[in-house]
Parts: C-alpha cells; sequence; structure tokens
C-alpha cells in the first residue's frame, strides 16, 4: 500500500527526514513513533502532498506522491496533529464542504455524511454549529472528514494529542472500529501503549532516521534485552544486593532502598530469590517482576537526541 | 471551467459571509454612507444658494460624487474583504486540510476571490437606489452609469488580487492587510503625486498640450472613472485635477489620445491581476502541478538514483 525509499526532507542546511525507507502493507495499522522533532511530521505531510521531499520517493497503491499528486489526495485521508475547523458551518456542512472538495455526487453525499457521523458518534451533532462542540468531538469530526472520499490510506498524524483520557478512548475506539473494517492506517503517537493496543506494525524515528521498524512483536523480540525484578527493602539494601549478585544476578541499587536486578529465570526461581532474602533477615516491603514493555524499547533504542 | 467556478470554496464562502452578522452591518454602513455623502452634498450646493430649484447640473455634479465617493469605497473595502483569505486559512489552520483535497490551487485562488469580489458586486447592486436620486434630476444616461459600473468591478478585480497575493505572501493576517492598503494608497494618492511631481520638473520644456503623461497614472481608478465622466457636469475640482495631470482640458484629453484613460487602466490592470494570479497560484501550491517545471537534470538524477535502488533490489 506504502512503499517510502530513501526519503530526505531538508529546510535549509536543516535535515529534517533523512534517507527513511520503510513500507506499509495493505489492512496493517502503522504505528510511527518518535519523539519531538523526530520527522514524523515532516514525512507525513511528504505523504498527503503537502510537502515536497528534497530527494527519495513514495509510492501510494503504486502512484508516486510528487507526480501524481492529484490522484494521491483522492488516495489518501489526512489528518494533521494540530488543525482548525471552520467554525461559521454547521457539522454536516462542514462535512458536506470536503465531500463537494472531493467531488463527491450531492446525491450520495447525505448517507454518506450520515454513516460517518454514526461511526464517529456525532450523529445527535448534526445540526450543531462547529464551535459549539468539545476538542475531543472536534478532532472526531475531523476523523470523519479524513473518511468522507473513502480513502485507501489514512494518514493520522498525533490523532490523541491534546485530549483528555476520555476522548483518546473515544479515538482509539473508533481506530480500533476502522481497523475492523480492514482500513490501512499510519499513525503517528507519543503514546506507546495505546499503539501497541491497536498496531499490527511499527517504526521508530529518531533524528530524521528509521531505528527500528516491523511487527510489534519483532520490534518488542530484537529488542528485549531481558525482563527485571524491582526489589524494595525498609534497609539494608547494600547487604541485599551482595546476597543477588552473589546467587549469580545482575542487580543495581536504583533509589533509596530500590534494586533493580535482571532476571530471565522462570516465577519459582524467582520464589526462590525472594525465600533466599527473606531467610537472610532482609526486610523486603516489595517484590515485583516487570515485563519489557514499549516504552522501554523505545526509550532502549532511540538516544534522546534532540535537535 | 466548471471544476474552477461551481466550486464548494465559493458555495462555503457565501454561506459562511452571509451568515455572519458582519454581512449586513457593512451594506448598512456602506449604503449609509453613500446616501449620507450625497444628502449632504446637495445640502451644502442649496446652502450656498448655488442651486435655484433643480438646475441641470444638479443630477450629473451629484453623480460625479456618488461615483468618486463609491470607487473610494470599493478601494478601501476590497483589501479587507481579500488580505486574509490565503493565511486567514494558515492562522485558523484549515489551509492543509484544504490543499490536501483535490481541489486545485487555481480553483482555491480562483473561487476565493470571486467570493470576495461577489460580495463587493454585492455592495455596489445595494447602491443603486442613491443612484436612482441622479435619474430623479436627470442629466446622465445609463450607458454612462454602466461605465462607471465596469471600473468599479475591475478596481475590485485588481485590488482583490493585490490583497489575495498578499495573504499568500505574507504569514500574517495584520501584514497583508497593511501592504494591501499601502498599494491601493500608491494606486489612488501615490500615482497622482508622482505624475504631478513629474508634470512639475518638466513644465519648462514643452508647451501645454504636447507634454505626454507618465504611464504609471493610469494605475489610478480615478483617472479611469474622471475619463468617462459626462463633459457638461463635471464639478470644478474634477476638472481641475484632471487638467493639472493632462494639461489640457478634461474630457478632450480622452478625445485626443488615441487610446482613452480608462482603457489604458483596463490593459494594465488586466496585466497586473493576470501576472499576481499566477503568482499566488505557484505560492500557495504545495508540491505543485508546476513541478513539470522542474530541470531535465534533477529528473534524469532522480532516475539514476531508481535505477541504483532496483538493482540493489534485484541483487538482494
Amino acid at each position: 500500500m506504502l512503499v517510502v525509499n530513501n526519503l530526505t526532507k531538508k529546510y535549509g542546511k536543516f535535515t529534517a527526514v533523512n534517507n527513511l525507507t520503510f513500507k506499509v502493507d495493505e489492512g496493517s495499522i502503522f504505528g510511527f513513533v518518535g519523539p519531538n522533532g523526530a520527522g514524523k511530521t515532516s514525512t507525513l505531510k511528504v505523504l498527503a502532498t503537502l510537502l515536497k521531499p528534497t530527494s527519495g520517493r513514495a509510492w501510494i497503491a503504486g502512484e508516486e506522491v510528487t507526480e501524481h499528486p492529484e490522484r494521491i489526495r483522492r488516495l489518501v485521508g489526512y489528518m494533521p496533529d494540530f488543525f482548525g475547523v471552520y467554525d461559521d458551518l454547521k457539522v454536516d456542512e462542514y462535512l458536506d464542504f470536503y465531500a463537494a472538495s472531493y467531488r463527491i455526487p450531492a446525491d450520495y453525499r447525505k448517507n454518506i455524511i450520515n454513516d460517518l457521523l454514526e461511526l464517529v458518534d456525532l450523529a445527535h451533532k448534526k445540526a450543531a454549529y462547529v464551535d459549539t462542540l468539545s476538542r475531543g468531538m472536534k478532532q472526531r469530526l475531523c476523523l470523519a472528514r479524513c473518511l468522507v472520499h473513502e480513502p485507501a490510506l489514512l494518514i493520522l498524524d498525533e490523532p490523541a494529542s491534546g485530549l483528555d483520557p476520555r476522548a483518546r478512548v473515544e479515538i482509539r475506539e473508533i481506530l480500533r472500529e476502522l481497523k475492523a473494517m480492514g482500513k490501512t492506517i499510519i499513525v503517528s503517537s507519543h503514546i506507546l501503549h495505546e499503539l501497541s493496543e491497536i498496531c499490527t506494525h511499527m517504526g521508530i524515528i529518531e533524528a530524521g532516521e528509521m531505528v527500528i521498524t516491523g511487527t510489534v512483536d519483532e520490534i518488542m523480540n530484537q529488542s528485549r534485552v531481558g525482563d527485571s525484578i524491582e526489589i524494595r527493602v525498609l534497609s539494608k539494601a547494600e547487604e541485599a544486593l551482595s546476597l543477588i549478585q552473589g546467587s549469580g544476578l545482575n542487580g543495581i541499587i536504583t533509589g533509596d532502598n530500590v534494586l533493580q536486578v535482571a532476571f530471565e529465570g522462570t516465577e519459582e526461581a524467582q520464589s526462590n530469590l525472594l525465600a533466599g532474602l527473606v531467610q537472610n533477615d532482609i526486610p523486603v516491603s516489595s517484590f515485583a517482576a516487570s515485563k519489557s514493555n514499549l516504552e522501554e524499547i523505545f526509550m532502549r533504542v532511540t538516544k534522546g537526541v534532540v535537535r | 471551467m466548471q471544476r474552477f467556478i461551481l466550486n464548494p470554496i465559493l458555495s462555503k464562502e457565501f454561506r459562511s459571509r452571509m451568515r455572519s452578522w458582519k454581512s449586513p452591518l457593512v451594506i448598512s454602513l456602506y449604503l449609509g454612507t453613500l446616501a449620507l455623502i450625497t444628502i449632504a452634498y446637495y445640502w451644502v450646493k442649496q446652502k450656498n444658494m448655488m442651486y435655484s430649484g433643480f438646475g441641470p447640473n444638479v443630477g450629473p455634479e451629484i453623480y460625479v460624487v456618488l461615483t468618486v465617493f463609491q470607487l473610494l469605497l470599493v478601494s478601501f473595502v476590497t483589501p479587507a474583504f481579500t488580505a486574509g483569505v490565503i493565511n486567514g486559512e494558515r492562522e485558523r489552520q484549515t489551509f492543509d486540510l484544504l490543499t490536501c483535497t483535490p481541489l486545485s490551487a487555481t480553483a482555491i485562488v480562483l473561487n476565493k476571490l470571486f467570493a470576495s469580489i461577489s460580495y463587493i458586486f454585492l455592495l455596489i447592486i445595494a447602491s443603486l437606489p442613491a443612484f436612482g436620486v441622479v435619474y430623479f434630476f436627470g442629466g446622465v444616461l445609463l450607458s454612462e452609469i454602466v461605465q462607471v459600473f465596469i471600473i468599479y468591478l475591475v478596481t475590485a478585480l485588481t485590488f482583490g488580487t493585490i490583497g489575495i497575493f498578499c495573504s499568500a505572501i505574507f504569514k500574517r493576517t495584520q501584514v497583508s492587510m497593511v501592504v494591501s492598503y499601502l498599494i491601493v494608497f500608491i494606486f489612488l494618492i501615490g500615482t497622482l503625486l508622482v505624475t504631478v511631481f513629474l508634470q512639475g520638473m518638466h513644465s519648462g520644456a514643452y508647451p501645454v498640450g504636447q507634454r505626454t503623461v507618465p504611464l504609471i497614472i493610469y494605475l489610478n481608478p480615478l483617472i479611469a472613472l474622471f475619463s468617462i465622466f459626462p463633459a457638461y457636469g463635471i464639478p470644478y475640482f474634477v476638472s481641475d485635477i484632471i487638467q493639472q495631470i493632462f494639461y489640457r482640458n478634461g474630457m478632450a484629453a480622452a478625445g485626443i489620445q488615441t487610446i482613452a484613460p480608462w482603457q489604458y487602466n483596463f490593459i494594465i490592470n488586466g496585466i497586473i491581476v493576470i501576472i499576481l494570479l499566477v503568482a499566488t497560484i505557484i505560492l500557495i501550491d504545495p508540491v505543485g502541478r508546476f513541478s513539470r517545471f522542474k530541470s531535465k537534470r534533477a529528473k534524469q538524477e532522480q532516475k539514476v538514483e531508481d535505477s541504483k535502488d532496483e538493482q540493489v533490489e534485484i541483487s538482494g
């Protein structure tokens, strides 16, 4: 569905996107992850035909983005990270305006608009002015706008940014529905655990370069350096550490009476470790195993480069 | 052609503009100002005992005063409606959403312009009852009023295009508004001052009647307007301005020249409109349908890159 090949975008001397290469298969949901200024928005804007790349190419459904921007615009539904709405229009008029912009015949528009408003749960606000909607509702309306011409690819740039937790959940639910409908979506976000729940594939970008890309499981496996156990003690942290190291495990004191122990054994081995500490009169107040999550992987694979 | 004119932008602009409370307010203020000027002029003339009843010059004089003030109003109103249409979309953060639709940059610019000009046309049409007063006194032909209205439209189109160009080139609406008004001021006053200055510099070189006027004066819509006034009804101050500029007496200037000042004005304005519209379209086109102008060399380099990539894929 989407192939990006050596895409580079420069603003003067500043390189926002540097030789980016990745692909998104049809029907998949690709999470585009990266710190602020990593080049996510520039990449998505190039794909939405809003920016011209300095070099490199990208194809959507076989069409090159810079050669046929008119065709690409019919294939893509784009939702920017920051967007405005025409406050002086009503909700249905707003969608009708964009539907007409995509040259959808007037006879079909009414049904399409009704269906989309049902999908984003705004049917009850159909006749309301757009400026009376909450931010979350406006975000959902913008999502409906992206779908008005039934695009083959949805490009969503931080669709949940600035939303309260409830509105975030609502957006996530809509994305799940779109996933069930078989839509191909590329979505950027900072909220990694949300992406891990809905994405099939993921790409982590830093300083304009793709650090890692693949299915979510592949990335989790490739980047896992081991699970860990966090142990809190009331006192004797040093003694606990020497006991742990004596049993052949790696551990460090990470805080006031808090130890982090690298551990990849079974639950029985965990139980034995805890029993060993207690038998040696270490006052353990907490003993918790933690698996690697997407945030940890993100922290590991990125270097925290700030540009 | 239909894809450029009957376009959702036009209907949206009409809907938004006419829905707002500002719209009837602007129309009321506009007509109120015109009516006030008409009444004030007639009252001053009556007060100075210039008229005893309805003299033959009353109609043409009121007509001239009305048309001049209407032209100034059109010049004043047009930038307000056009100097924020593109950067206003940027400030509202709706520009990206608009440009990622299949609407072409040409369609966006033309329809934004048409929507603004249509509103100004509505103001001009709404002012027709004021011109009815002129008919009450008589002395002006309908064809003369039609000519004046065409000058209004050309002026609105020119200043509208200048406004829309400024709105595309400047990021902030306030800046584009100020620059647009500055350019309108240069068209209306600057051209007059430059012409008078140049005429003054060469006053001794040629005898009156053989002096030519600088082309810049034809940018001025007032000159185009003055050149079509009925000779018998021109108030003293208007004929004096024309005489100052052309060193001839009023309408004689238009008669002697092969092309009348209003025709010069239309030609120059037409060129300006076309150049600025093309420039605006290029400015707002994000990836450029104008990328076809991309150099052959760049395209060849791209092809070489592509063939390298294909080779890598095959060998891989």
